[in-house]
């Protein structure tokens, strides 16, 4: 096995994502890739208080050590409240389609 | 009698040898026809051909088990390639699998979403980022405009926006010459 492994750091916004390319040594963390990948200083927005962490669309604490080929997500905050918008649906009389059913 | 068996038998080692020889020789990895009618489909994962994706679609076409005019997102342009690649007679698009589109990406609009990962299970190649209960988007260079995330979304929060001109896409277009009525 080599030593070093291929990630991503991604952080996006509509029609602009950031998308980094690292290289780190085996049994980097979360957070050592987003260090490396030089985002924070890009986007100084970027709050990793508020900011919630993740790999492939399921999130994952800072220690969290990658694995070869992983996809560091950098997620921001709701706007809408999914509280409201369930309630308003049923206001409305509506059915939430899970899963892509029509209704 | 005995001369003829050992001739016989000797052949048989020989020509043996001599096949397991080559099979070992001349190993084709996988099948190169596959991969060549799978660089030309546009990869967009979409499964409109029928097929749960491009490779898959390749694999039947090369197989002779699908005609080449399924495919949609690769359009007309696509056909004739896979016509050319194969030596088969050109096809327009099959209206069972769909209409050729302009190459769009989805959008998700940011105040509806709710955070509820169904569309980033059901897109095919990763491009949507987010998690649960937190802001779902899609990463345009990756977005193949399949379309497979907008029927999962519970808000109805994605369109699809077709992708605008730029340096990378621009095509030479038709020149049209207007004609002047004579006066």
């Amino acid at each position: 096995m080599s030593d070093s492994i291929q990630v991503e750091v991604l952080y996006a916004h509509p029609h602009k994502a950031d998308l980094v390319k690292l290289r780190l040594p085996a049994g980097s963390t979360l957070q050592q890739a987003i260090e490396a990948s030089g985002l924070l200083q890009k986007r100084p927005e970027i709050d990793l208080a508020i900011n919630k962490l993740g790999v492939f669309g399921k999130l994952c604490k800072a220690d969290t050590v990658l694995r070869e080929r992983d996809r560091v997500e950098i997620y921001r905050p709701l706007i809408a409240d999914p509280k409201e918008v369930r309630r308003k649906r049923a206001e409305d009389g509506k059915v939430m389609k899970k899963g892509g059913g029509d209704a | 009698m005995l001369s003829a068996l050992l001739v016989m038998a000797a052949l048989a080692v020989v020509i043996g040898g001599a096949l397991g020889y080559a099979a070992v020789r001349f190993r084709v990895e996988g099948d190169p026809l596959v991969d060549k009618i799978d660089a030309i489909l546009p990869q967009t994962q979409c499964g409109q051909c029928g097929f749960p994706g491009c490779k898959p679609y390749a694999t039947a076409i090369a197989g002779g088990e699908a005609e080449i005019n399924q495919c949609p997102p690769g359009g007309e342009e696509g056909i004739r390639k896979l016509a050319d690649l194969l030596g088969r007679e050109f096809k327009p698009l099959n209206a069972e699998n769909g209409v050729e589109k302009p190459k769009s990406v989805a959008v998700i609009d940011e105040n509806t979403c709710i955070g509820c990962t169904l569309c980033i299970q059901a897109c095919p190649v990763d491009a949507i980022a987010g998690a649960a209960k937190q802001m779902h988007t899609v990463v345009d260079p990756l977005c193949t405009g399949c379309e497979l995330c907008i029927a999962p979304c519970p808000v109805d929060c994605i369109t699809m926006e077709p992708v605008g001109e730029t340096v990378d896409t621009w095509k030479w277009h038709y020149p049209v010459i207007p004609i002047k009525t004579a006066a």
